[in-house]
Order: structure tokens, then sequence, then C-alpha cells
């Protein structure tokens, strides 16, 4: 009996391997929706470093400019490849019927989702292996052995938040052509007070803290953490990693809510 | 293979007084129907009959209120994978992964199932050899919707559920799919099929059940629906403008009409009554044109059966009003 559920236990992650090889192909095929949710933030790195090259910060105690930048467009590489791609390739495909379709396969449901996360978790991989890649080689960014604790537990927990995230808001997007609306909306303007573009210098308090509470300032703040030359210890910053850490749960809330949810009742 | 043998005489749809309601409205309202092994069985009625719901409940995509269902002697409880493992779903609208070829695609789909036909004989089927490398995106309607039989047959389904299946198709693509279609029975597959194309019922369908406002009106034979086979024959054809009505010799009839040069004879004895007829024809020399012979059409006898239903539930609304 053990040996008959752990062959198809075995088989089931078989098949998340399987989808998640198909998923990549998709993704990497699309020009207009994939490869853009992972160009963007690539393009942004390079015009807004190259502005501001050998610029200093000086009320962050001097820093380069570039280790606040780069850490910065990391984390809107992230929640662009994560939370932006996940929700409005999720809302296209149900609109499509993509997603009962393959509720009437045997492929369970979980091994599914787990598919599409875990491709999305390759194309996370290769979005902060090319920033970084152009952080170190072109704009003299740092990445140090002390810190790398904090930069990879920041990097993990960011994108489990902003994947359950991107998986859970669909529920709230009533139809394709929608979800770039509400994903713009859920996440641009909260990028202006979130270090993300700039400096939090001589921002309103109230405006710092309302950011504090979202998940996108804790996780750019995290990063510029892991990344600031004068931060001593292991890169952990444990405000910002609390706050990932509850916004993670409610994304994993809302996504399972997401799963259980058939596609069929819908119409 | 043994199993199989003991399911032979099982119905491979089971329903008993199905019934599903969302809030106050009711849906499908008591139906029950069997399924047998290697039937093409065809399920017709307007929008809104209940047809969908009935369906996507055996599907397993919605669950039911009430009554009894078994899909292959299992319960369509959504999420049972041991049902989907059986069956094929051709949904009527449901898109694919836009970017993969039909060649990837079916072989994507084929491996969530553990038995799956070869990926280069369900391309054949289908006849999509052409397309292979073709991308979803840039297939036709026609070759999307052969792709959608496609990934319905690639798991070898003993059960096949087929939504409007050839709509979009042309006069040629059609045949082919109904002889793809036939060609599954003919290996002891069961067909599940909805359509609202009455040639397509016609030419495929071994049993027709006709559904409005949520209920069985009708079921059997495409030729006996409705008792369609007890209706008397319709004799017509056209009168060259000297004869009139009343030269053509009497034949045993219940009516017979003229309208402009068209005669149209209705009667229970078609044989005799097209004999006379020609023969009077014959020897007055008269060309009789279009001269046809024929039964009422699956689609006159259903466009009778749900319009009365209409009808009926009109008055019964007007009752109630009163």
């Amino acid at each position: 009996m053990s040996a008959v559920a752990s062959t198809s236990r075995t088989r089931d992650l078989g098949l998340v391997a399987w989808q998640i090889r198909y998923e990549q192909r998709a993704y990497w095929r699309n020009r207009g929706r994939g490869v853009f949710t992972f160009v963007f933030p690539l393009m942004f790195l390079v015009i807004f470093a190259s502005l501001d090259k050998g610029a200093h910060i000086h009320s962050l105690g001097g820093i380069p400019y570039d280790d606040f930048f780069v850490p910065g467009i990391l984390a809107y590489g992230i929640i662009a490849t994560t939370y932006v791609n996940m929700a409005i390739s999720t809302a296209i495909l149900r609109d499509q019927g993509v997603l009962k379709r393959m509720q009437g396969t045997p492929l369970p449901r979980w091994a599914y989702i787990a598919a599409r996360i875990g491709s999305t978790v390759v194309i996370v991989l290769a979005m902060t292996a090319i920033t970084l890649a152009l952080g170190v080689a072109a704009y003299g960014v740092h990445i140090r052995a002390s810190t790398l604790p904090g930069l990879i537990t920041t990097l993990v927990l960011g994108t489990a938040a902003f994947t359950a995230l991107g998986i859970g808001i669909t529920r709230f997007i009533p139809n394709a052509e929608a979800a770039p609306v509400v994903v713009n909306l859920t996440i641009l303007p909260l990028t202006f007070i979130s270090s993300i573009w700039f400096p939090p210098i001589g921002m309103p308090k109230v405006l710092i803290d309302i950011a504090k509470l979202f998940p996108i300032q804790p996780l750019a703040d995290g990063l510029q953490h892991a990344f600031n030359p004068l931060t001593t210890g292991a890169g952990f910053d444990g405000q910002d990693l609390r706050t990932l850490a509850i916004w993670a749960a409610a994304g994993v809330f809302l996504m399972l809510r997401f799963l259980r949810q058939p596609q069929g009742e819908a119409g | 293979m043994a199993m199989n043998d003991t399911q032979t005489n099982e119905p491979v749809i089971e329903v008993r007084d199905l019934r599903k309601s969302y809030g106050e409205v009711d849906a499908v309202r008591g139906v029950s129907f069997e399924v047998s092994r290697g039937e093409v069985f065809c399920l017709l009625g307007p929008n809104g009959a209940g047809k969908t719901t009935t369906v996507e409940i055996l599907e397993g995509y919605r669950t039911r209120t009430g009554g009894e269902a078994r899909v292959l002697g299992i319960d369509p409880a959504p999420g049972q994978r041991e049902l989907r493992e059986r069956v094929g779903i051709v949904l009527q609208q449901s898109g694919v992964q836009n970017d993969l070829t039909v060649a990837e695609l079916i072989e994507m789909y084929g491996r969530y199932y553990s038995r799956r036909r070869p990926v280069n004989e369900v391309i054949e089927l289908v006849e999509l050899s052409e397309k292979r490398n073709t991308r979803a995106r840039d297939l036709s309607g026609g070759q999307r919707r052969r792709l959608d039989l496609a990934l319905g047959l690639v798991g070898d389904p003993d059960l096949l559920f087929l939504d409007e299946p050839t709509t979009g198709f042309d006069p040629g693509a059609r045949r082919q799919a109904w002889s793809t279609i036939r060609s599954l029975c003919d290996l002891g597959k069961t067909v599940f099929l909805t359509t609202h194309y009455m040639d397509e019922a016609q030419h495929l369908a071994n049993r027709v059940a006709v559904m409005n406002a949520g209920q069985i009106i009708a079921i059997g034979r495409p030729e006996e629906l409705g008792g369609r086979d007890l209706r008397p024959a319709e004799v017509r054809f056209t009168l060259p403008a000297a004869w009139s009505l009343g030269d053509i010799p009497d034949v045993p009839c219940e009516r017979r009409t003229l309208e402009g040069d068209r005669v149209l004879v209705v009667t229970r004895e078609p044989v005799p009554a097209a004999q006379r007829i020609t023969t009077w024809a014959l020897e007055h020399d008269i060309d009789l044109g279009h001269f046809s012979v024929s039964q009422p059409t699956l689609e006159d006898i259903y466009l009778e059966l749900t319009s009365s239903v209409r009808e009926n539930d009109h008055t019964t609304a007007r009752e109630a009003v009163r």
C-alpha cells in the first residue's frame, strides 16, 4: 500500500518537473507578455544606474548610489517576474479556459500550481543572476560573503510572498483585461514610496510608515541592507523579514483559497 | 482486461433523478438516463435547458444538489483522479497554452495520463500532421477544434465528452470528424455528445435525449424520437402550370396542398401514393419537378418538442400571474 502511494508520489513529482519544462518553454516564447516582464527591470537598471553613475548618497552614510539602486531594482525585478507575471498570466489562463481544461485532466491541481510556481522560481533565479552580474560587472556592486545569509533569506521570502500574492490576487481580478490595471494599481504607487527608484530622503514620515506596512518596501530595504557596505553582521533586517513573512503567509492563504475554488462553478 | 469484461454490461453513465439548483433557480429538475458502452449518446436542447449543467456534473466540474450519478461506476465528484484517467473532455470553449506547438501540447497533456496514445498516432487521427510544429496561437478555428479533440483522445479514454465538437468545421472536415468519432465507438469507446447541429445528432447518435427547462422531454433513437417514425410522410413535387391540384389522382392522404406550383401531399402510405402519382404523370407525359418523399427531419421534431414545451411554460406562467 505504502509502496503504491510512494510510486504515485514519485510519479506526481515527475509530473511537476515535466510541467515546469513546458511552462518554461511557453514563458520564454511569449515575447509580449513573458519576456517584457523580464526585460523591463533590466532596462530600468541600465537607464537609472547610467544616469547616476559614480554618485553617492550622503544621507545614507555616503554609500555609492548603485549599492542602493541595484538591490532596489532587483526587488522590482522579483516583483515583476512573480507577482505581476503570475497574476496576469493566471487571469489570462482562467479567461481562456486553460485552467478548466487542466482541471479535466488527471494532473492534480496542486501539481499544476506547483509547476507554475517552480517555473516562476526559475525565472526569478535568472532575473537575480542577470541583475547581480550586471551590478557587479558594470556598476561596481559587491556581493559580500558575510551578508549572503541575509540576502538569500530576503530573496526567498520575497519570492514566496509575491508569487503567492500573484496567484491569490487573481480572485479579485474580474477578467484578463482588468489584470494589468489591478496589478499596476496595487504595485506602482507603492514603488515610489518603497525605496525602489530613489532613497526615501525628505519623504514624509507617514508615507514611510505606510510603505513599511506593505511588502515592497521590506523586500527592497532588506536587499539594500544586505548590499550596504556599512552593514555589519549577516545582512538580516529583522523588521523587513517579519513583514515579508506575514505577507507570505497572507499570500499562501489567498493562494490556497484560489486553489480550492473549482473552475466549473464560475459559469 | 478482466476488469473491462465485467464492466461491459454495466452502463457507462447512470443518472437517477439528477438535480441541481443555484439558489432559487432549479437548473436541472430530476433527470434520469443511462448510456451503454460503445454508444454515442446525444443531449439536445435549447440554450438554458440545463444541458451544460448536466454534462458538467458528469464531467466532475460541478456538484449535484440531488439524485444519483455514476460515470464508469465512479461518483463524478470534483477531483476524482481515477475517473479523470479514463475520461476525455472536449469542452466547448477552452483554450490551450498558446505558445506551445500542436505536438508539444499533445505530448504535454498525454503525460498526465497513465495510459496514453502515442503523440504521432493522435496527430494523424485528427489530421494535424502538417501543423504539428505550428503554435496553437496560429491555428485556424477548425484546426484548434481538432487539437481539442486530440487532447481529449490522448489519454485513450473509455468515455469521451464532446461539447459542440464540429463548430467552425467546413463540411469535409465535419464528415472526417464524424468518421473519427464513429471509429472510436467501434473500439468500444463511449461518446457523450452535446450539439446544436441536428444533422450531427442524426448522423452520429445511437440515442438522443431532448432537454428543456431542466428536464428530459423525449429520449430515443434519432429515427424514432418523438414518434418521428409514426409521422406521416411528405411527398413533394412541382406541377406544370397547365395542371391543377384536382387533376392529380386520389391517393390515401391526410391532406394535399398547392402553393404556387409546389404540391405537398401528407400521407401515411407514401409508397402507394408516390406510385400512383408517378404513374399518372408518366401516362400524361407530365414533368414533375423536384420530386421527393421524406419523413419529418430530426430538426422538425426537435423544434416541435421544444416549442410546445415553451408554450406550456408561458401558459403556466400566465396562470401563475392570475
